[in-house]
């Protein structure tokens, strides 16, 4: 795809090398436009198999993972100190925080769903809106301590404050050699992201040879999902997505246009992006703000479907409350949008076949999260010339 | 005198001070002459309003709730009350909240002189960690969704939407309007020929103060300062050995303002004027803070090392502290008791007999903007937190309130 600056899946690709998958990540692009050639009829002959097991767990430092852990979930990493990365991206609430659209800092009210964070460390974009490079995740981190919407940090504060914390530069010290610093704040955070995946989910046992893993509804509903209902032309591939960006016409959610505050946040995101007429629009403009390019005003990214049963509510901005209204958003063939992606079309999906590929969509979800809020150190007094 | 021929005075006043003639020579101590505004923000009634409310209002603040007057509360003389200001949440301030009374009178604002406008100061002040904590585009974009806002920024600066430098003019406006009332002040009734708006007790005071005292070489002309900085050895506020968060703030100042690693890693005290100049004879210097006022802005000093205007004659008595520099710029006064009650009674003549106190404006309400080509007025108002609270201050307020006199 256009206008992203890197694309690269070298080190950590979260591919098989040996894939059976017609569809490599690096050939995601080519392979979407492939199949939005194809018609249905021609799509349910295709003998390829849009699905692969989930990737393997990519090589973890484990002592930056395990001080990642704790920043994590540590609020002096935001301006107030009244918020971690898991007060929107929390274990319980599917890696996400369970609302519609995201709470944010203090203040402020956040314009989108809080993705969930599950596998994200094998993606090609990040955020709603394809404006950050998934393969880095030091990035994403610093980007949602610094933002005024998210965490709101000044970084050279954070670095200071886990300075006068000596178990923090005791692990610093190990994790990296030398004192806490910004750039390794944001890479120990991204090194525990990589942690975070799923786990034991029936789909992913079946695709690793589990004969038994998957029930009879669930594998019809798969069938559905490969063919009928054509949600493998975007959500194929080891993480359940074509990591790549689609206008699907998801209805703008109405919270936006009768509150102040989450206008306030989505216009001043259009406007931190350069993005042209910033103060005339209202639709959350997804893309547009990275291309400026009228042809991707409303798209967003192909979210991964894994743990999808632990994620509601769903689509960028939450407006559907629960995968039986996901299902039937796709069977009426999408919403209204210019920049429809052309092969949303009504499914025609009996009430069996609803069921069947509710019941398959279910076996995409792995086990809750285990991960409890660690022990946070404290504060202690400086020691001068040292810190 | 006007105020430019009091600046360049000013020079004059700092020859003499390394030398040791103390009598005359002095910009004239006299009532503030009217104030002055920059060209390119002249100060009208619309302005001043409009900047009335933003200086309440906690849009222009990271978190919502962090107005100006958070930490200058006209009823705690415009100040916190407090030996050092309070902070964003979550941090802690390093310095006293200076007053804004009289501050339109200042050639550089902060007390290391770092900003030099009161346009620039407002805006750094908002946007700092400790302070303020906002992100310049999302208050800008709070304030667009006001429409009271709109229509008055339009009025004022004739935009189509509220543009955030603007926001710190009309701040500046309202802040040239806070400032002495001569008429209330019994030293101003005094030099204007009232012999009886002081005591005899101060009179003694006044003559001690441009004589024995030598507090005349610093705190002179109309603002009773002399604008420049001076390193007089005031101890540090031993609250930066005890709490930790305190000791975040000096070492992310030293950090963010560029001094070099060893500095960085060893510094334990506030250098002043030396992070604006990076110059070594720059440590340890603040500028002369105005004296006026002085009866209703305790604590005192740029630390609040000192509760009490007692405690600071003492302190000059004494001639002053240690100074960074190892030369002194002070000496011991020698002051006698009586003395120091005559300092202390002219010291009392300074400031308004009344505080200068102004009610919290209402605040205008957010209102979603219509999308175009729709009807408005079918949105439901929200209404803003309230200013100066800090419901989310997780940190105890470790100076302790000061009571005054």
């Amino acid at each position: 795809m256009r206008h992203f600056r890197h694309v690269r899946h070298a080190a950590g690709d979260p591919m098989p090398k040996t894939s059976r998958l017609p569809l490599k990540v690096g050939t995601a692009a080519l392979a979407a436009a492939l199949l939005l050639a194809l018609s249905p009829a021609a799509r349910s002959e295709d003998k390829a198999d849009p699905f692969a097991p989930l990737p393997e767990a990519p090589k973890i430092n484990e002592a930056r993972a395990k001080l990642g852990e704790k920043l994590f979930f540590d609020p002096r990493l935001s301006g107030d100190t009244q918020h971690s990365c898991s007060s929107c991206h929390d274990p319980a609430k599917g890696w996400g925080d369970g609302q519609a659209l995201s709470m944010g800092y203090t203040g402020v009210e956040y314009f989108r769903n809080a993705p969930p964070l599950f596998n994200v460390a094998g993606r090609k974009y990040l955020m709603w809106d394809g404006r950050l490079d998934g393969a880095d995740l030091g990035t994403l981190v610093r980007d949602m301590l610094t933002e005024a919407h998210t965490m709101n940090a000044d970084t050279r504060m954070v670095q200071e404050r886990l300075k006068q914390v000596p178990e923090y530069v005791e692990l610093f010290d190990k994790g990296f050699g030398g004192d806490p610093y910004g750039g390794k704040i944001y890479g120990a955070v991204a090194e525990y992201l990589k942690t975070i995946r799923t786990t034991n989910a029936p789909f992913d046992r079946h695709l690793k040879g589990d004969k038994k893993a998957l029930n009879e509804a669930q594998a019809r509903g798969m069938k559905l999902f490969a063919g009928k209902a054509g949600c493998a032309s975007c959500h194929n591939g080891p993480l359940l997505t074509d990591q790549s960006l689609h206008a699907l016409g998801v209805a703008e959610n109405p919270m936006i246009d009768a509150d102040a505050a989450r206008q306030t946040t989505m216009l001043r995101h259009f406007a931190t992006m350069g993005t042209p007429n910033y103060m005339n629009l209202r639709d959350d403009v997804g893309n547009y703000v990275v291309s400026k390019d009228s042809k991707d005003l409303g798209k967003f990214i192909t979210p991964s479907l894994w743990d999808i049963g632990q994620t509601a509510p769903y689509m960028h901005n939450g407006t559907l409350p629960n995968l039986e209204a996901v299902i039937n958003f796709y069977n009426q063939g999408g919403g209204t949008h210019p920049n429809k992606d052309e092969r949303l079309k009504p499914l025609n999906l009996s009430k069996k076949e609803k069921a069947d590929l509710a019941a398959f969509l279910k076996s995409l979800t792995g086990d809750k999260p285990t991960v409890a809020k660690p022990a946070l150190p404290e504060y202690g007094l400086r020691t001068v010339g040292k810190n | 005198m006007t105020t430019k021929t009091a600046f360049a005075t000013a020079g004059l006043a700092a020859l003499l001070l390394s030398g040791t003639a103390l009598a005359g020579g002095y910009p004239d101590l006299a009532p503030l002459p009217p104030v002055s505004s920059p060209a390119d923000n002249p100060t009208t009634p619309e302005k001043v309003e409009l900047g009335r409310k933003l200086f309440w209002d906690g849009r222009l603040s990271g978190n919502g709730s962090m107005a100006c007057v958070a930490c200058h509360r006209p009823d705690l003389g415009w100040g916190t009350g407090g030996a050092i200001s309070l902070g964003y949440p979550g941090t802690q301030h390093w310095r006293k909240s200076q007053t804004i009374l009289n501050s339109a009178y200042y050639n550089k604002l902060f007390w290391d002189g770092a900003s030099t406008s009161l346009e620039n100061q407002a805006s750094a002040a908002a946007a700092g960690a400790i302070a303020g904590n906002g992100d310049d585009a999302m208050m800008e974009m709070r304030l667009r969704v006001v429409p009271e806002y709109v229509t008055a920024f339009k009025q004022v600066f004739g935009t189509e939407w509220p543009n955030i430098d603007d926001a710190w003019k009309a701040i500046a406006a309202f802040q040239r309007t806070i400032v002495t009332d001569a008429a209330k002040v019994p030293f101003d009734r005094f030099t204007k020929g009232d012999a009886t708006a002081i005591s005899d007790d101060a009179k003694r005071g006044l003559d001690l103060f441009k004589g024995k005292a030598g507090c005349i070489s610093c705190h002179n002309g109309t603002l009773l300062s002399d604008q420049k900085f001076y390193d007089t050895g005031v101890p540090d506020n031993p609250v930066f050995q005890s709490d930790p968060v305190f000791q975040i703030t000096l070492r992310w100042q030293h950090y963010q303002k560029g001094v070099s690693e060893q500095y960085y890693r060893t510094g334990t005290t506030d250098d002043g004027l030396y992070y604006v100049t990076l110059n070594p004879q720059d440590k340890g210097k603040f500028r002369t803070p105005s004296l006026r006022e002085i009866g209703w802005t305790g604590p005192y000093m740029h630390n609040g090392v000192f509760d009490t205007l007692e405690q600071v004659v003492d302190f000059y008595d004494k001639g002053g502290g240690e100074a960074r520099s190892g030369t002194k710029v002070l000496k011991p006064l020698g002051l006698s008791e009586q003395e120091r009650k005559d300092l202390l009674a002219f010291l009392g003549t300074l400031s308004m007999e009344q505080q200068l106190l102004m009610a919290d404006p209402a605040l205008p309400e957010s209102k979603p903007l219509p999308r175009p080509g729709a009807a408005s007025n079918q949105s439901p108002a929200v209404t803003p937190a309230s200013s100066h609270q800090h419901p989310l201050h997780p940190m105890p307020v470790t100076a302790p309130a000061q009571k005054k006199d």
